[in-house]
């Protein structure tokens, strides 16, 4: 008991100084830096690397700071402030690609191997009751607590720190007021990063063995520990921190560590639903919302006369006939993933709401499939129907309480939501199987015909993205599209007009999820194999940056999305090795040039 | 400012366009869809090479070198395991050419990265499928993005060697899908016993995924025919870094010995948090056969016992004993389990086409029929398939410790390390 509260403490506290730094890049510069966590990384490995060659704690950590700090400084310059001004969701994205390219470049440098981290404190010198802690655990705690002191009193009282709070609630007065705009988000940037490459040492000597792909599951966690905290105040973060810790350490003594995901974002969903700013955040802590917002205002999609869609149509159907099987094959992937972003379109794209959890709908609907076609042995039209159906009745359920939220909080959720929906299905053994999965899942039979050839599948895929543009299409030019856009445009606007914008969007992501559910019902019956490790948070944000990159309210951009994204790694296997960082400065590239995406025009000013 | 009162206008807009009557045109949009839809189908059926697929439509190549295709994890999270195989299989394939090819022909190995994620395995299938100078299908590391490709290659009548799938449900997808792994049904027999052997109260941890859990199951059905109290279990998920809450309850359930059933790495973390952190001093039983569990685990693996297939130094088998050579001129270091795996996935395709012919039925034909494939695991000699299951016969696990620093043969019997 108490050594499990003991070892929940420490833990905390290493998810705490990584919060901090989350939660002052959050807070100050209004950017969700999805990239932060590879930072951390970046910390550890040089850290990991500089130690085992001998050298000691003081060096490894100025060459960890000069290192991170140049990477922050570098970031910020050439792909976040050429974003200022456009919506901060295309920053969000933009950091998501950096990950990505910092990931992979890690790899390439330091190898795939896990290895044992440098002893640079000593690690289990102390004792209390039946838990070894040491030197490191302490300064790691103490660190925390005195960056988060330093911090606030920086913030508070420094010149410096009043200027970047001063350009976080207001550039344009910031700039009148004769700070030097530049130079402070700049200096944001850099005090980020360096905090992210300092908890790296720490994260590095608590965990022991460190690989360089840890990044993204550190940076996850210290972004849930900065909601429970309140994002955007530091000291939530260390709060958040140690509460997070705690809660993992007793859920998981209680339910296992299968529970390990349920857990985490179930405490996620908890907190956002009953106390949405967090355990510290004031209701103002954050100035803007980084995570929701559309480029609609900026753009408008094309839609094409009746001729342009039937010539598409046509062309479309053909693929099919004179592909190859490679082709096709890339193609059946192309048409589903296009298929849950064309839905996807409604929710993030109309309405403007970023939802970074679609994976678990799409999972939802690929298990439907999988367990009507292989138990019930329903046909598989009917069962992909059904899929539809069922992901969008859980979508709903499971979001029901987060449609009161606002803002950002909501994409938060979604998150939380997705990753909460592939844990339950993880966990409802009698039902899915759980870890084993399901397979010999039965290739689809349509009206008789067993579609065993990839031409058949793509032609079937094909089919179904045709309805599914067309449906998506009809509804944004609807009474109801437009009803969606007025709430993404402007919320207020819309509930001044009478529109309730929660209920709306409650619908939009139904619909969303019902796309999304088809798309994992056609997933589960190409793979003939599925279990939750397919659904990840990669997923997810890969449908989403699908419909960034085409347009986010476009259903043809969408498919012109997908078509890239998907097919680009396919493409890129020239590059062997470097090829998700090609991919990644693709992703930075279209979005620091074109942010409206590439199938929309400007709106006339 | 300006992004603020465009929003407000395009706002507005939308909401009259909101207020506007909704027109019909609902029932034309799905309507004209499907309208164009048929019309181009029907239109192609009857012109075009239909959906046939390529093998339909192209004959075998023909040319002096065939293929193996390996899918593999170049990069990714399982990038190390990719890594450890193609070692094996660039040695395998030299030594086959060295010998005079397969069937006269020279004998090569086109490699596909998937990071053995099931979408890109999937996707890479199909080009595979369609390269008639391509006679079988080496991989993938994990079982969930092999089975994402068996369903192509079924389909193609091409034979997919999944020499590291030891999944029980692996080989389903059709007879096309082969496996010499040892099936962990023998693997977690043979762990569970010699568990037995040291301990009548046991706590157990094992990783989340398809094959942890499919492990464990049969580790517990031996146990409890072997009477071994379970006392204390858990799950973990492979990304978690924290061990503690389960691994205090798994040691303050007083047991005899701890079992881990995982992989490399998180068999280290289980260890070193049982042994640094938590003082835990008993008996150990887990990790896994590669330099990066000895490496991350360091003094805390010694002692340690797991199952495998093959040991660099206790194997008596001469023709092994010359893989191991051949292995360390080459690349400085011993072979392990996953390396001999590579390794003689290779040489099995290559022994089948030099029985047979160099060609996709040849491999198949050959899976069915050869009874003596060369066997370079577990005791040496020969092995051949079950054609109802399509996996090995009679390759039998052998236990491996921990000892100084490396993995040796264990003896359960006389309770020593063979060096």
């Amino acid at each position: 008991m108490i050594d499990t509260l003991f070892s929940g403490v420490i833990h905390g506290s290493a998810y705490a100084l990584v919060a901090v730094g989350m939660s002052l890049i959050f807070g100050v510069t209004n950017v969700a830096n999805f990239a932060q966590g590879s930072i951390v990384a970046v910390g550890m490995m040089v850290a990991c690397q500089l130690g085992g060659m001998g050298w000691g704690f003081a060096p490894t950590a100025l060459v960890v700071i000069a290192v991170t700090g140049v990477l922050g400084f570098v970031m910020n310059a050439i792909v976040i402030s050429p974003l200022e001004g456009r919506k901060p969701i295309a920053a969000l994205l933009a950091t998501i690609g950096v990950g990505q390219i910092i990931d992979s470049s890690l790899q390439l440098i330091f190898g795939t191997r896990t290895r044992p981290f440098p002893d640079l404190l000593e690690t289990y010198n102390f004792q209390l009751g039946g838990l070894r802690f040491g030197t490191s655990d302490i300064v790691m705690a103490i660190t925390a607590i005195v960056l988060m002191a330093a911090l606030w009193a920086f913030l508070t009282y420094g010149k410096a720190g009043q200027a970047i709070r001063a350009t976080s609630q207001d550039p344009d007065a910031a700039r009148q007021m004769g700070v030097p705009v530049g130079s402070i988000r700049n200096l944001s940037f850099v005090i980020g990063s360096v905090l992210a490459g300092i908890s790296g040492i720490f994260v590095g000597l608590f965990n022991q063995s460190v690989n360089p792909m840890n990044g993204g599951t550190i940076g996850m966690t210290a972004f849930v520990a900065a909601t429970i905290g309140g994002l955007g105040s530091i000291p939530g973060a260390v709060v958040g921190g140690l509460a997070l810790g705690v809660i993992e350490a007793f859920g998981i003594s209680w339910f296992g560590d299968g529970a390990h995901d349920l857990i985490t974002f179930g405490a996620l969903l908890l907190i956002l639903i009953l106390r949405p700013q967090g355990l510290l955040g004031g209701r103002d802590s954050v100035h803007s919302e980084p995570m929701t917002g559309t480029f609609v205002g900026e753009a408008r999609p094309l839609f094409l006369p009746w001729w342009g869609n039937l010539l598409l149509v046509a062309a479309a159907v053909a693929v099919p006939f004179f592909a190859s099987d490679y082709i096709s094959g890339v193609g059946t992937q192309v048409a589903i993933y296009a298929i849950a972003a064309v839905g996807l379109t409604l929710i993030s794209g109309l309405s403007g709401q970023t939802v970074l959890g679609i994976a678990g709908s799409i999972a939802v609907g690929a298990y439907a499939v999988g367990i009507l076609t292989t138990r019930q042995h329903l046909p598989f039209l009917l069962a992909l129907l059904i899929a539809g159906l069922v992901a969008a009745v859980v979508a709903s359920l499971l979001t029901a309480p987060v449609w009161k939220l606002s803002g950002h909080y909501v994409a938060i959720a979604t998150i939380g939501v997705g990753a909460v929906t592939v844990a339950i299905i993880r966990l409802w053994t009698p039902l899915t199987n759980g870890s084993l999965g399901i397979s010999g899942i039965p290739m689809p039979r349509v009206f008789g015909q067993l579609l065993y050839t990839q031409q058949m599948q793509l032609l079937l895929d094909v089919i179904v993205l045709i309805f599914a543009v067309a449906i998506v299409s009809r509804i944004h030019r609807s009474q109801l599209g437009a009803t969606f856009a007025a709430v993404g445009a402007d919320q207020d606007a819309a509930e001044s007009l009478g529109i309730r914008s929660g209920a709306y969007k409650a619908l939009a992501y139904a619909l969303a999820a019902f796309f999304a559910g088809i798309a994992g019902g056609l997933l589960a019956a190409q793979y003939t194999y599925i279990d939750p490790t397919i659904f990840t948070t990669t997923m997810s944000t890969l449908v989403l940056t699908i419909i960034v990159l085409g347009g986010m309210n476009s259903p043809l951009g969408a498919v012109l999305g997908s078509i890239i994204l998907i097919g680009a790694p396919e493409l890129l296997r020239v590059a062997a090795d470097a090829r998700v960082i090609v991919y990644g400065l693709l992703l930075v590239v279209i979005i620091l040039f074109r942010p409206q995406g590439l199938v929309v025009r400007r709106r006339a000013q | 400012m300006s992004i603020h009162s465009t929003g407000t206008n395009a706002g507005t807009t939308a909401a009259r366009r909101a207020a506007r009557p909704a027109r019909r045109g609902w029932r034309k949009a799905v309507k004209s869809a499907l309208a164009a839809i048929v019309a181009s189908t029907t239109l192609l059926s009857v012109s075009a090479c239909g959906l046939g697929g390529d093998s339909a439509n192209s004959n075998a190549a023909d040319g002096d070198t065939v293929y193996i295709a390996a899918i593999y994890p170049a990069t990714g999270q399982y990038a190390e395991y990719g890594k450890l195989f193609k070692e094996g299989f660039d040695l395998a394939v030299d030594e086959v050419n060295a010998d005079g090819g397969v069937g006269g022909k020279t004998l090569a190995i086109k490699y596909y990265d998937t990071q053995s994620d099931a979408k890109q395995d999937a996707s890479i299938a199909p080009q595979i499928a369609s390269d008639q100078s391509v006679i079988a299908v080496v991989g993938d590391y994990a079982s969930p993005a092999s089975s994402a490709a068996s369903p192509t290659f079924q389909q193609a009548g091409l034979v997919h060697y999944g020499f590291n799938n030891s999944a029980s449900t692996f080989t389903d997808t059709g007879d096309h899908v082969w496996t010499p792994q040892i099936s962990q049904e023998q693997y977690q027999k043979a762990n569970a016993d010699v568990v037995a052997k040291k301990a009548k109260k046991i706590s157990v941890v094992y990783i989340e995924n398809d094959w942890g859990k499919q492990a464990y199951d049969f580790f517990k059905q031996e146990a409890e025919k072997n009477g071994t109290e379970i006392v204390y279990e858990s799950s973990y998920l492979s990304d978690s870094t924290d061990l503690s809450p389960i691994l205090i309850p798994a040691r303050d359930a007083q047991p005899d010995a701890i079992v881990d059933i995982g992989y490399g790495p998180d068999g280290a973390l289980v260890v070193n948090t049982l042994r640094d952190k938590l003082g835990y001093t008993g008996p150990f039983f887990g990790g896994q056969e590669t330099s990066e569990f000895l490496e991350n685990a360091g003094s805390n693996a010694e002692g340690t016992i797991i199952t495998g297939s093959f040991s660099a130094t206790g194997t008596k088998d001469s023709k092994a004993q010359a893989f191991v050579k051949a292995f360390n001129d080459r690349y400085g270091n011993n072979p392990g389990n996953f390396e001999v795996t590579a390794y003689q996935a290779i040489k099995d395709l290559a022994y089948a086409a030099n029985k047979t012919s160099p060609t996709r039925d040849g491999i198949q034909q050959a899976l069915q029929t050869v009874t003596d494939f060369p066997l370079y695991q577990g005791n040496g000699g020969t092995f051949k398939f079950n054609t109802e299951t399509r996996r090995a016969d009679n390759i039998d696990p052998i236990l491996l410790i921990v000892k100084d620093g490396k993995f040796v043969q264990y003896d359960p019997d006389t309770d020593s390390a063979s060096n």
